[in-house]
């Protein structure tokens, strides 16, 4: 009887097992996009220079990340905004980084010169960057603490003080 | 229940608590039910289950309500009645692009469409609740059968010929009465009569027992085999990344995209429609446009270097290519793309325009104008074209200022500086629009001004023109679990037809005193049970009606 009781236990475990994973499973996979208190997705993505730069490069400092296009007329509002709080907030650490909703270069650089951006500027590739983190409006920005953790999103677009307000909780929960 | 039972039966064996009948001689135990007269209930052949072992633990509680057929039947009731809600409206999972699944609910279905998205029945098959109800059903299966299976497995692996009197006179089919002849000698001659109808017979003296079709009663737990099997196909289809995949593509003509969350690229050689020509549509539907087939060219390729290196292009090696039709997926390694949906939507893939100078009339080129990532320089004869500026859907802002209303190219528009001979050295400035129709809207001509006065860039003929007329949705699908489903549905059919088309019968008799008492037992069909009775006693020098041998007659 004692072998029995022994089959008996490990015939639970393994049901509780693989029931557990299968309905932890159906609580994660609620949808693709992104919610503050997750993680972004990582990316490898160009700089107008051509360089490759990942995610985990801007890790230990909040992070402003900000999907943009020139096509989308809040996008091309909010940029100054964010240009100005960049210069306002770099030396204490925030660092902004507008990635381009594929688009072609020389059209990013043509805007980025004009504007007078300063922050890198990534450039998306066939909207795979965009789809990763499935984003479902333009502009969309994303406010990452220190730790790489998603504290805020916020679709639409940002004026000074908006970023201001967000920028300061950034800086004081690290 | 007694707390203390007495489990010891008078044939001396020991018998667990719980038990109905003797293991051993098939005695009821119980004093009421030995008492009584009535037909015994036969179920798993009244062993005790583990389930009704004495003072259960948490443990023991988890495993006895699982192992309740009364929560099984619970479960299934609750799931069928989760599985209908869900099907009510349809479900979020249905929609490729549904951006506010709330809104949507809301506009279509009304208030009932609100409610139904709020209670999260829009998401009923991925949602945790039903999920949990599944995983329920799972284990209930599993220990429901092990509770009753095992049990079954040993009473039957177990018997023993000579059962007690009140065992073999309580069964469904009952026959009492004198043998005629020799006791042991008229035994032997019914074993021969029931081995020649495929039972199997032991012999103790005068007692007897003929078994035919065990077998049959594993059919039950053979289904349920077959549904833990399906059952774990569909949750492990859910959970193991790169089982099952639901994807949309859409690709313009001579489009190459690549397939979400894969390593794949699917390139678009060109959607078409064919429709039926009159001769082969019947009288009443001649001169209508009826489609026969659509179809996409489709090629796919497998990236084999710099998938991820955003800084250059994926290398790419073509896998496979096949015309998807509708039912007539392209199909590599389990990724299966299916024709979904077509749009039309004109669009330019490039131009390959002429640049004429209206000073001397002559005209050179025509020089390759791609609408994504154009290159920055064109040399065109003795001129040299710089390309400032492109929008892919040109516009005016509120202040007047050119924009691009969108990334696809609707109507795209490049601003050249033209520098070459008679020229100034910082160039000319000017604006193409390669759609004759924006050229008209927006007035290039106008734009370009003095410029419009040395120079036209246009396109001569329609074989300078590349462009796409439709989008075609490709759904790509990936579901490994498939052949498991098969699998679990096989195994399911074949317990089904153990289960039913043969039945298991048992035949049970001993003589004492030149009395013969016999008794016999199926899962099911007691009609042929009874009819095979008689005609074998009929054999052995005993006429009796069949019908006079079903034991519940006499209740009455």
């Amino acid at each position: 009887m004692r072998r029995h009781k022994s089959v008996q236990y490990l015939i639970l475990a393994v049901m509780l097992l693989i029931g557990g994973y299968a309905v932890g499973r159906s609580f994660a996979s609620s949808g693709d996009v992104l919610r503050p208190g997750d993680k972004p997705p990582s990316f490898r993505l160009a700089d107008l220079q051509g360089e490759a730069h990942t995610l985990e490069e801007y890790a230990g400092n909040p992070l402003i990340l900000n999907f943009w296009g020139t096509f989308c007329p809040p996008c091309r509002e909010e940029m100054p905004a964010l240009q100005q709080q960049y210069e306002a907030w770099k030396d204490e650490g925030l660092q902004v980084v507008g990635i381009n909703l594929s688009e072609d270069r020389h059209r990013v650089e043509n805007f980025i010169r004009r504007i007078g951006v300063s922050f890198p500027i990534l450039l998306d590739t066939n909207r795979r960057t965009e789809r990763a983190f499935g984003l479902r409006e333009y502009p969309t920005t994303y406010f990452i603490d220190a730790n790489g953790v998603i504290r805020q999103i916020v679709s639409g677009p940002l004026t000074i003080e908006e970023i201001d307000e967000r920028v300061k909780s950034l800086l004081g929960s690290a | 229940m007694a707390l203390i039972q007495n489990t010891k039966c008078e044939c001396g064996h020991q018998n667990p608590v719980g038990t109905v009948l003797c293991e051993a001689c098939g005695k009821p135990l119980d004093e009421e039910l030995a008492a009584s007269d009535s037909v015994l209930e036969m179920r798993y052949d009244g062993m005790a289950r583990r389930s009704q072992k004495p003072h259960p633990n948490l443990i023991d509680r988890i495993w006895n309500f699982f192992s309740s057929v009364r929560v099984a039947v619970w479960l299934i009731l609750i799931t069928l009645v989760a599985a209908a809600l869900g099907t009510i409206f349809p479900q979020e999972s249905a929609f490729v692009n549904l951006t506010d699944p709330a809104a949507y609910y809301r506009e279509n279905y009304g208030t009932a469409g609100a409610i139904y998205h709020a209670l999260g029945l829009s998401r009923t098959f991925e949602s945790w609740w039903f999920i949990t109800l599944l995983v329920m059903i799972g284990a209930s299966l599993v220990i429901c059968s092990l509770d009753r299976v095992l049990p079954l497995y040993r009473a039957l692996t177990r018997q023993q010929v000579r059962k007690h009197p009140q065992f073999i006179t309580r069964q469904q089919v009952v026959y009492v009465g004198p043998v005629p002849g020799d006791a042991e000698e008229w035994t032997a001659r019914f074993a021969e009569i029931l081995r020649r109808k495929r039972y199997k017979v032991r012999t103790e003296g005068t007692a007897l027992l003929a078994e035919k079709n065990r077998f049959s009663r594993w059919g039950p737990y053979v289904i349920h085999i077959g549904l833990i099997v399906f059952l774990l196909a569909v949750l492990m289809r859910g959970v193991i990344p790169g089982w099952y995949m639901d994807e949309y593509v859409g690709l313009d003509d001579g489009e190459i995209e690549q397939i979400p969350r894969t390593n794949y690229f699917v390139k678009s050689l060109g959607f078409r429609i064919d429709f039926y020509s009159d001769e082969e549509l019947p009288e009443h539907l001649k001169g209508q446009l009826r489609v026969k087939q659509f179809t996409t060219k489709a090629v796919l390729y497998e990236c084999v270097a710099y998938c991820d290196d955003a800084t250059r292009d994926p290398e790419l090696r073509e896998v496979a290519s096949h015309d998807i039709r509708v039912n007539s997926p392209l199909s590599y390694k389990g990724l299966r793309l299916y024709q979904y949906d077509f749009a039309e939507t004109p669009r330019l893939i490039s131009v390959r325009p002429t640049l004429i100078d209206k000073r001397t009339g002559r005209s050179y080129g025509p020089f390759e104008l791609p609408m994504r990532d154009p290159p920055l320089t064109y040399s065109v004869g003795p001129f040299t074209l710089e390309l400032k500026d492109s929008f892919p859907e040109f516009g005016l802002d509120e202040n007047g200022e050119p924009v691009t209303l969108s990334r696809e190219p609707n109507a795209p528009a490049f601003v050249f500086v033209i520098k070459g001979p008679g020229l100034p050295e910082e160039g000319v400035p000017y604006l193409y629009f390669p759609r004759e129709a924006d050229r008209q809207r927006f007035g290039q001509d106008r734009i370009n001004g003095a410029a419009a006065e040395m120079f036209d860039i246009r396109v001569m003929s329609m074989e300078d023109v590349e462009f796409s007329t439709y989008t075609s949705y490709l759904n790509v699908r990936v579901d490994r679990g498939m052949p498991y489903v098969w699998t679990g549905a096989a195994i399911t059919m074949i317990g089904l037809v153990m289960g039913i088309y043969w039945n298991h019968r048992r035949i049970w008799l001993r003589i004492d005193d030149g009395v013969l008492s016999l008794g016999a037992h199926t899962n099911k069909n007691r009609f042929g049970l009874r009819a095979e009775v008689a005609a074998a006693l009929a054999k052995a020098g005993i006429e009796v009606d069949a019908k006079a041998l079903d034991n519940r007659r006499k209740e009455t």
